[in-house]
Protein backbone atom coordinates (compact mmCIF):
# COMPACT_ATOMS: atom_id res chain seq x y z
CA UNK A 1 0.00 0.00 0.00
CA UNK A 2 1.45 3.45 -0.85
CA UNK A 3 2.49 5.32 2.29
CA UNK A 4 0.05 8.14 1.59
CA UNK A 5 -2.91 5.81 1.22
CA UNK A 6 -2.01 3.94 4.36
CA UNK A 7 -1.77 7.18 6.29
CA UNK A 8 -5.20 8.22 5.05
CA UNK A 9 -6.71 4.89 6.02
CA UNK A 10 -5.08 4.92 9.46
CA UNK A 11 -6.39 8.36 10.29
CA UNK A 12 -9.82 7.41 8.96
CA UNK A 13 -9.87 4.07 10.80
CA UNK A 14 -9.13 5.66 14.17
CA UNK A 15 -11.56 8.53 13.72
CA UNK A 16 -14.39 6.12 14.59
CA UNK A 17 -15.02 5.80 18.35
CA UNK A 18 -15.91 2.10 18.24
CA UNK A 19 -12.77 1.22 16.32
CA UNK A 20 -10.71 3.33 18.67
CA UNK A 21 -12.25 1.49 21.63
CA UNK A 22 -11.39 -1.84 19.98
CA UNK A 23 -7.78 -0.76 19.53
CA UNK A 24 -7.60 0.40 23.14
CA UNK A 25 -8.98 -2.92 24.36
CA UNK A 26 -6.40 -4.77 22.30
CA UNK A 27 -3.61 -2.61 23.64
CA UNK A 28 -4.71 -3.28 27.22
CA UNK A 29 -5.14 -7.03 26.69
CA UNK A 30 -2.26 -7.70 24.29
CA UNK A 31 -4.20 -10.22 22.25
CA UNK A 32 -7.88 -11.22 22.16
CA UNK A 33 -10.06 -13.70 20.36
CA UNK A 34 -12.60 -12.20 17.98
CA UNK A 35 -15.37 -13.08 20.44
CA UNK A 36 -13.61 -11.35 23.32
CA UNK A 37 -13.06 -8.25 21.20
CA UNK A 38 -16.80 -8.06 20.53
CA UNK A 39 -17.96 -8.84 24.08
CA UNK A 40 -18.25 -5.31 25.57
CA UNK A 41 -19.88 -3.78 22.52
CA UNK A 42 -23.63 -3.78 22.06
CA UNK A 43 -23.39 -4.07 18.32
CA UNK A 44 -23.83 -7.05 16.01
CA UNK A 45 -21.08 -9.53 15.18
CA UNK A 46 -21.12 -8.51 11.50
CA UNK A 47 -20.61 -4.88 12.56
CA UNK A 48 -17.61 -5.89 14.69
CA UNK A 49 -16.25 -7.86 11.77
CA UNK A 50 -16.50 -4.81 9.52
CA UNK A 51 -14.70 -2.67 12.07
CA UNK A 52 -11.93 -5.26 12.34
CA UNK A 53 -11.60 -5.33 8.55
CA UNK A 54 -11.15 -1.57 8.46
CA UNK A 55 -8.48 -1.72 11.17
CA UNK A 56 -6.71 -4.59 9.43
CA UNK A 57 -6.71 -2.86 6.03
CA UNK A 58 -5.24 0.21 7.70
CA UNK A 59 -2.40 -1.93 9.00
CA UNK A 60 -3.27 -1.28 12.65
CA UNK A 61 -4.11 -4.84 13.69
CA UNK A 62 -3.14 -8.33 12.62
CA UNK A 63 -4.72 -11.77 13.03
CA UNK A 64 -3.28 -15.01 14.23
CA UNK A 65 -5.05 -18.30 13.66
CA UNK A 66 -4.45 -21.11 16.13
CA UNK A 67 -6.42 -24.27 15.43
CA UNK A 68 -9.97 -23.05 15.01
CA UNK A 69 -9.48 -19.82 16.98
CA UNK A 70 -8.72 -16.44 15.53
CA UNK A 71 -6.79 -14.00 17.66
CA UNK A 72 -6.29 -10.31 17.06
CA UNK A 73 -3.59 -7.94 18.25
CA UNK A 74 -2.26 -4.48 17.47
CA UNK A 75 0.66 -4.52 15.05
CA UNK A 76 3.99 -3.52 16.55
CA UNK A 77 4.82 -1.10 13.72
CA UNK A 78 1.29 0.31 13.52
CA UNK A 79 2.45 3.84 14.23
CA UNK A 80 5.18 4.09 11.61
CA UNK A 81 3.26 5.99 8.89
CA UNK A 82 1.85 8.50 11.37
CA UNK A 83 5.27 9.04 12.93
CA UNK A 84 6.86 9.52 9.55
CA UNK A 85 4.24 12.12 8.62
CA UNK A 86 4.76 13.97 11.90
CA UNK A 87 8.51 13.90 11.51
CA UNK A 88 8.31 15.39 8.02
CA UNK A 89 6.03 18.19 9.21
CA UNK A 90 8.16 18.88 12.25
CA UNK A 91 11.28 19.29 10.12
CA UNK A 92 9.43 21.62 7.77
CA UNK A 93 8.03 23.87 10.47
CA UNK A 94 11.08 23.95 12.72
CA UNK A 95 13.39 25.13 9.93
CA UNK A 96 10.84 27.58 8.52
CA UNK A 97 10.06 29.11 11.92
CA UNK A 98 13.79 29.54 12.60
CA UNK A 99 14.00 31.72 9.49
CA UNK A 100 10.75 33.55 10.24
CA UNK A 101 11.98 34.33 13.73
CA UNK A 102 15.27 35.74 12.49
CA UNK A 103 13.62 37.86 9.78
CA UNK A 104 10.84 39.21 11.98
CA UNK A 105 13.16 40.04 14.85
CA UNK A 106 15.53 41.84 12.46
CA UNK A 107 12.67 43.93 11.14
CA UNK A 108 11.32 44.90 14.55
CA UNK A 109 13.70 47.70 15.66
CA UNK A 110 12.87 49.71 12.50
CA UNK A 111 9.16 49.36 13.03
CA UNK A 112 8.94 49.75 16.78
CA UNK A 113 7.17 52.90 17.92
CA UNK A 114 8.76 53.26 21.35
CA UNK B 1 17.93 40.85 22.48
CA UNK B 2 17.49 37.15 22.04
CA UNK B 3 14.06 36.13 23.27
CA UNK B 4 13.57 32.80 24.90
CA UNK B 5 12.56 30.13 22.47
CA UNK B 6 10.18 27.40 23.43
CA UNK B 7 9.71 24.57 21.03
CA UNK B 8 7.61 21.61 22.02
CA UNK B 9 6.90 18.59 19.91
CA UNK B 10 4.61 15.78 20.87
CA UNK B 11 6.06 13.18 18.60
CA UNK B 12 3.73 10.35 19.47
CA UNK B 13 0.50 12.19 18.93
CA UNK B 14 -1.29 13.04 15.76
CA UNK B 15 -1.03 16.73 16.54
CA UNK B 16 2.20 18.59 16.06
CA UNK B 17 2.45 21.60 18.38
CA UNK B 18 5.21 24.18 18.21
CA UNK B 19 5.28 27.24 20.43
CA UNK B 20 7.76 30.10 20.14
CA UNK B 21 8.32 33.50 21.68
CA UNK B 22 9.43 35.84 18.92
CA UNK B 23 10.73 39.40 19.37
CA UNK B 24 8.31 41.00 16.92
CA UNK B 25 4.78 42.30 17.23
CA UNK B 26 1.83 40.20 16.00
CA UNK B 27 1.04 42.43 13.00
CA UNK B 28 4.61 42.15 11.72
CA UNK B 29 4.54 38.37 12.09
CA UNK B 30 1.09 38.06 10.57
CA UNK B 31 2.32 39.86 7.45
CA UNK B 32 5.09 37.31 7.07
CA UNK B 33 2.38 34.67 6.68
CA UNK B 34 0.01 36.59 4.43
CA UNK B 35 2.13 38.81 2.17
CA UNK B 36 3.61 36.71 -0.67
CA UNK B 37 6.76 38.83 -0.87
CA UNK B 38 7.41 38.23 2.85
CA UNK B 39 6.32 34.62 2.89
CA UNK B 40 8.77 33.38 0.26
CA UNK B 41 11.66 34.65 2.39
CA UNK B 42 11.19 32.00 5.09
CA UNK B 43 8.72 29.31 4.07
CA UNK B 44 10.59 26.79 1.95
CA UNK B 45 12.93 24.04 3.14
CA UNK B 46 16.67 24.77 3.09
CA UNK B 47 18.03 24.57 -0.44
CA UNK B 48 14.67 25.19 -2.10
CA UNK B 49 13.27 28.29 -3.73
CA UNK B 50 9.70 29.10 -2.87
CA UNK B 51 7.12 30.69 -5.13
CA UNK B 52 3.57 31.67 -4.30
CA UNK B 53 1.08 30.47 -6.91
CA UNK B 54 -1.96 31.63 -4.99
CA UNK B 55 -2.57 33.31 -1.64
CA UNK B 56 -6.21 34.34 -1.24
CA UNK B 57 -6.03 35.27 2.42
CA UNK B 58 -9.71 35.19 3.33
CA UNK B 59 -11.99 32.47 4.71
CA UNK B 60 -12.61 29.99 1.89
CA UNK B 61 -9.74 31.45 -0.15
CA UNK B 62 -7.24 29.09 -1.76
CA UNK B 63 -3.49 29.02 -1.34
CA UNK B 64 -0.75 27.16 -3.16
CA UNK B 65 3.00 27.38 -2.75
CA UNK B 66 5.57 25.65 -4.99
CA UNK B 67 9.04 24.52 -4.05
CA UNK B 68 11.77 24.61 -6.68
CA UNK B 69 15.25 23.20 -6.83
CA UNK B 70 17.74 24.10 -9.55
CA UNK B 71 14.98 25.79 -11.50
CA UNK B 72 12.53 22.87 -11.61
CA UNK B 73 9.41 22.44 -9.55
CA UNK B 74 9.85 19.66 -6.99
CA UNK B 75 6.66 19.80 -4.98
CA UNK B 76 3.83 22.04 -3.91
CA UNK B 77 1.69 22.54 -0.85
CA UNK B 78 -1.86 23.79 -1.08
CA UNK B 79 -5.08 24.26 0.83
CA UNK B 80 -7.96 26.53 1.78
CA UNK B 81 -8.06 29.23 4.44
CA UNK B 82 -10.50 28.46 7.28
CA UNK B 83 -9.98 31.39 9.65
CA UNK B 84 -8.36 34.74 8.89
CA UNK B 85 -8.34 37.10 11.89
CA UNK B 86 -5.47 39.58 11.54
CA UNK B 87 -3.27 39.79 13.48
CA UNK B 88 -4.30 37.05 15.91
CA UNK B 89 -5.26 33.83 14.15
CA UNK B 90 -4.81 32.07 10.87
CA UNK B 91 -5.96 28.58 10.00
CA UNK B 92 -5.92 26.64 6.78
CA UNK B 93 -6.02 23.15 5.33
CA UNK B 94 -2.78 21.67 4.10
CA UNK B 95 -1.73 18.93 1.68
CA UNK B 96 1.50 18.10 -0.14
CA UNK B 97 1.16 17.64 -3.89
CA UNK B 98 3.37 15.24 -5.81
CA UNK B 99 4.97 15.87 -9.22
CA UNK B 100 1.72 14.99 -10.99
CA UNK B 101 -0.26 17.48 -8.91
CA UNK B 102 -2.11 14.81 -6.90
CA UNK B 103 -2.86 16.03 -3.38
CA UNK B 104 -1.87 13.77 -0.51
CA UNK B 105 -3.34 13.39 2.95
CA UNK B 106 -5.17 16.58 3.93
CA UNK B 107 -4.46 18.08 7.33
CA UNK B 108 -5.24 21.30 9.21
CA UNK B 109 -2.97 24.04 10.51
CA UNK B 110 -3.89 26.64 13.15
CA UNK B 111 -1.51 29.51 13.93
CA UNK B 112 -2.13 31.82 16.90
CA UNK B 113 -0.31 35.12 17.39
CA UNK B 114 -0.61 36.21 21.01
CA UNK B 115 0.92 39.54 22.07
CA UNK B 116 3.38 39.28 24.96
CA UNK B 117 5.57 41.94 26.63
CA UNK B 118 8.58 40.77 24.57
CA UNK B 119 6.73 40.43 21.27
CA UNK B 120 4.54 37.51 20.25
CA UNK B 121 3.86 34.01 21.39
CA UNK B 122 3.37 32.06 18.17
CA UNK B 123 1.61 28.72 18.58
CA UNK B 124 1.36 26.39 15.63
CA UNK B 125 -0.86 23.32 15.68
CA UNK B 126 -0.74 20.89 12.80
CA UNK B 127 -3.42 18.21 13.02
CA UNK B 128 -3.33 14.96 11.12
CA UNK B 129 -7.06 14.44 10.98
CA UNK B 130 -8.72 13.53 7.74
CA UNK B 131 -11.55 16.02 8.11
CA UNK B 132 -12.55 18.97 10.25
CA UNK B 133 -15.62 17.32 11.88
CA UNK B 134 -13.56 14.27 12.79
CA UNK B 135 -10.94 16.47 14.35
CA UNK B 136 -13.46 18.36 16.45
CA UNK B 137 -15.12 15.17 17.68
CA UNK B 138 -12.10 13.11 18.42
CA UNK B 139 -9.43 15.43 19.60
CA UNK B 140 -9.06 14.03 23.11
CA UNK B 141 -9.49 10.40 22.17
CA UNK B 142 -6.77 10.48 19.57
CA UNK B 143 -4.01 11.70 21.79
CA UNK B 144 -4.74 9.15 24.47
CA UNK B 145 -4.99 6.32 21.99
CA UNK B 146 -1.71 7.15 20.36
CA UNK B 147 0.07 7.58 23.66
CA UNK B 148 -0.84 4.00 24.43
CA UNK B 149 -0.09 2.78 20.94
CA UNK B 150 3.31 4.40 21.18
CA UNK B 151 3.98 2.68 24.51
CA UNK B 152 3.39 -0.77 23.17
CA UNK B 153 4.78 -0.16 19.71
CA UNK B 154 7.87 1.69 20.86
Amino acid sequence: MPAQTQLDSQFAALADPTRRAIVERLIAAGELSVGDVAAPFSISAPAITRHLQVLERAGLIERRIEQQWRYIRVRADALAPVESWLSRQRRHWTAALDRLEALAAAQTPKRKKS
Amino acid sequence: MNESVVSRHQANETTLRIERLIAAEPDILFAFWTDPAQLVRWWGPQGYDTSVDRLEVKPGGQWRISLHQSGSRMAAISGVYRVVEPPRRLSFSWAWEDESGARGHETEVVVDFEPTPGGTRLTLLHHGFESKPARERHHSGWSATFDRLAEIAG
